[in-house]
């Protein structure tokens, strides 16, 4: 209607969540996979000289078929980001602040505190995203809570400085270098944006249901994203008052915040919508949980095409990262502490 | 064990067509005895006769073993013979407790002693209806109950329900059946007709079987099963095309998402609803009665405002669309079949044709003020054939059509207007089963050549083997997705409840 424009101010800025279905279908595809390896809070997943390493806490750990995980390195903070460049160079973010490439320390500049992913392009340049300029990569949702959107992004060529490609990013999360270009997922403002070397920028893929994490390419060119946490209506009315979000991050532990989390339903402290959770002993797995695990496929074009998931009543929740390795699809789960395996060939998408 | 009440070779006719012919029927005391049938078979008119509404024009009626034929619906009531018709034939404007002691009124009446026992009288039976609460503000089921309720108040040792469970949510249907357990007790005998073959299963002690106006079958229930009954009912077995497995690979995959509904609200019926419509697929929508289902594609189709603050937001091809009326809507390809086709779908009196015509007429395709009758009666042939509505001409009058050719015609009143999004409102509510599976094979049809179809319903057979995928609506939202071939009626009903 010709009078819409005029009466949207009256109406108020409706904030709408994107329902989960076509692509983004509920499933228990997460939940129905076996671990393949148990370890505490797997972030980072990558595959490395034939070996699949995923760190966990201040360690990056070689995991393997039918054996325990082994410890490859450890470093002084938790790591943050992981990748390896054309030179076989394994590349390390620490939740510090440090970067290391091949384990000797990169100078940064001082702007660079969080640092949320690492990614090579195959001419060998270094794409990094920093997720804040205010909070630490674990540090997350506060920056959320304080609505921050201070991330920037920066490259670095080959035998180059770094040099900042964008700021005023909602949390930058997840790097997919693609023809010179780089899509970065941008959290906060749930959406893939494909930024160029000169800063200029599109958006790729908008309206998320939850928040994207990190990007991994997928076999046939596209790509695999994954979302940390899922948006709930609770979660954006206290995003949109004021006052007692503030008063919920001066006056509640973290853990306990209205907020997205990695996990959740470890403690009866926690935030809950008692009858919407938990009907006669039923974990009802619609309830609108604070955790969720998702993984998304898309295709060559950044478009969805198919998601796992773990609903609010799995366990496989928080998941921040992928890795395609050998025809198997594996998954990192945060708040299910374990990586998953999924063959591709068999899994019937 | 001697029938209470025992019909001997009755028949009636109508103008010289015989509605019922040369039937047997006996009704033991005590017993539940169901009376099945598709639309025309004769189950209202033996029903009638015995109820005192129509008299035999051959045959016998005995009344505990005296022959008798009552003459009008109070003599019968007054011998113990009550009927709850399936149109309710509650006063509007009086309240409930008014209704419930209309006609049995004492001559000095204390107004609040009434509501007071009405009260305990509705609570007794389990209806949680207002005894002060005017007719007229209510809802059909509640109609139905308080129907219900004055039948069983009337003390008849003999009560007759015509599709008494058509408008009850499945938690009302529950106690509906505990109630007729509870008379059946106290030795009332029930005849009781439905056109769910389930609750017949379930309720009854015996099963009697009309078809064309003759008795084809009576029996003890336990010699029944579904397949048997459909058999008895339409002369062929229905079974594989109404009520058939779905497996994962039959069906349609999703095509372009033509609608996205986000967080749309409209006061507390609908509460932050989101959930997309595709293209070539049936979404079908299960829900209780007053889950917010129907108001949510209300709103879809501008018939409803939602919320002007906050309201949420509709996109059509992702565009966002705000109706002011249902014509915006139709001219946008989106057309809601309604589930009251008597107030909302259909002018009665009119013909075929002029129904058909009018949905033209709405949708802006045709000029009021030029009709040309010719082309009329060309759109009334062309889509009676399509939807293959049996009438004497193309231009038979609606009302008097059976149920499910009438709904056949509120149908074609929607498709005439050449959607790209059709909704179906209970599209087989009050429709014998041979005309479930025509309009069944309707619904397949559109999402075959590539439309996108919802169906609503609360009948969970026909949600499981219409849909492509499911959507529970619960308390104003949409609260769960199924696949028809992992979703079970427990799982469904779960969600639908919690």
């Amino acid at each position: 209607m010709i009078l819409d424009p005029i009466l949207d101010v009256f109406r108020g800025k409706a904030v709408t969540i994107p329902p989960l279905d076509g692509a983004f279908r509920p499933n228990t595809r997460l939940d129905d996979l076996p671990a393949f390896a148990e370890l505490t809070e797997p972030d980072n997943l990558l595959a490395a000289d034939g070996r699949l390493l995923v760190s966990s806490g201040n360690a990056v750990l070689a995991i393997a078929s039918g054996s325990e995980p082994v410890v490859a390195e450890t470093f002084p903070s938790p790591v943050s980001a992981l990748a390896l460049s054309p030179s076989g160079d394994l590349t390390v973010g620490l939740e510090s602040g440090k970067l290391l490439i091949a384990g000797k320390e990169v100078s940064l500049p001082a702007e660079i505190r969080c640092i949320t992913a690492l990614a090579y392009a195959d001419d060998g340049m270094l794409w990094l995203a920093n997720g804040s300029a205010q909070y630490l990569a674990s540090q997350w949702a506060a920056d959320l809570m304080r609505k921050g959107a201070s991330g920037s992004l920066w490259s670095r060529a080959v035998g180059g400085d770094f040099r900042k490609v964008a700021g005023d990013i909602a949390f930058p999360y997840g790097l997919y270098p693609t023809r010179g270009d780089v899509v970065v997922s941008e959290s906060w403002r749930h959406q893939l944006v494909r930024f160029g070397a000169t800063g200029n920028h599109s958006t790729v893929l908008t309206h998320l249901p939850g928040y994207p994490a990190r990007l991994s390419p997928a076999g046939d060119g596209g790509a695999w994203l994954t979302l940390f946490a899922p948006r709930n209506r609770l979660i954006e009315f206290v995003l949109q008052e004021t006052h007692y979000r503030q008063d919920m991050i001066d006056q509640v532990p973290p853990a306990y915040w209205i907020a997205p989390a990695l996990a959740s339903n470890r403690s009866f402290l926690e935030p809950l919508q008692c009858g919407g959770i938990r009907t006669m002993g039923i974990h009802k797995p619609w309830s609108p949980s604070r955790s969720y695990g998702l993984v998304v496929r898309l295709d060559r074009a950044m478009q969805p095409q198919f998601s796992l998931h773990s609903r609010a009543n799995g366990t496989r929740h928080g998941i921040c990262s992928v890795a395609e390795k050998d025809g198997r699809l594996f998954v990192a789960s945060r708040g299910g502490d374990c990586v998953l395996s999924l063959d591709l060939a068999a899994g019937g998408f | 064990m001697d029938p209470i009440v025992r019909l001997e070779d009755v028949t009636k006719t109508y103008r010289g067509v015989p509605a019922v012919k040369n039937v047997s029927f006996d009704l033991r005391k005590g017993e539940i005895h169901a009376l099945l049938g598709e639309n025309g078979a004769g189950k209202s008119t033996l029903t009638k006769i015995i109820a005192g509404v129509v008299d035999a024009t051959s045959g016998k009626m005995f009344h505990k073993g005296v022959e008798t034929a009552y003459a009008s619906p109070h003599a019968a009531l007054e011998a113990g013979i009550a009927m709850v018709f399936q149109e309710t034939s509650l006063v509007p404007s009086m309240t409930v407790a008014q209704n419930l002691y209309l006609g049995t009124e004492k001559f000095l009446n204390r107004l609040r002693g009434t509501y007071i026992s009405a009260q305990q009288f509705l609570q007794s039976l389990n209806f949680p209806v207002d005894p002060n609460a005017m007719v007229a503000t209510l809802g059909a089921a509640k109609r139905q109950m308080v129907e219900i309720a004055r039948a069983v108040h009337h003390n008849a040792e003999i009560i007759i329900f015509d599709e008494p469970t058509a408008t009850l949510t499945p938690e009302e249907k529950r106690h509906f059946f505990a109630l007729i357990r509870r008379l059946k007790a106290r030795g009332v005998s029930i005849v009781f007709i439905s056109h769910a073959l389930e609750e017949a299963l379930m309720i009854a002690d015996r099963i009697t079987i009309l078809r064309d106006g003759e008795l084809v079958i009576t029996d003890d229930t336990s010699a029944f099963d579904r397949d048997r009954i459909v058999a008895a009912m339409v002369g062929r077995s229905l079974s594989g095309q109404i009520y058939r497995q779905r497996d994962e690979t039959k069906l349609r995959k999703a095509g372009k998402k033509v609608l996205s509904v986000q967080d749309i609200s409209m006061s507390n019926i609908v509460r932050n609803n989101s959930f997309s419509i595709f293209e070539g697929q049936i979404t079908g929508v299960f829900g209780l009665i007053g889950s917010g289902r129907t108001e949510t594609f209300k709103i879809v189709s501008g018939i409803y405002k939602r919320d002007f603050r906050r309201g949420g937001a509709i996109e059509l091809d992702d565009k966002p669309v705000r109706y002011l009326v249902p014509s915006e809507a139709v001219a946008d390809g989106i057309v809601y079949v309604t589930e009251d086709r008597k107030s909302e779908g259909i002018f009665e009196t009119m013909g075929i044709a002029e129904n058909l015509f009018g949905g033209l007429l709405a949708a802006g395709r045709e000029k009021a003020w030029v009709i040309n009758q010719q082309e009329m009666r060309q759109l009334s042939a062309e889509w009676t054939r399509t939807l293959n509505i049996k009438a004497i001409n193309d231009n038979a009058r609606v009302v008097e059509l059976s149920g499910g050719n009438q709904q056949k015609v509120v149908i074609g009143k929607g498709l005439v207007q050449q959607p790209r999004i059709v909704i179906f409102d209970e599209p087989t509510r009050g429709v014998d089963v041979g005309a479930i599976a025509e309009i069944h094979q309707i619904i397949n049809r559109l999402a075959d050549e590539g439309l996108a179809v919802v169906v609503i319903s609360s009948y969970l057979p026909e949600i499981m083997n219409l849909s492509d995928r499911i959507l529970v609506c619960r308390q104003g939202r949409i609260v769960e997705e199924f696949s028809p071939a992992e979703a079970t009626e427990e799982k469904i009903m779960y969600a639908a409840v919690h």
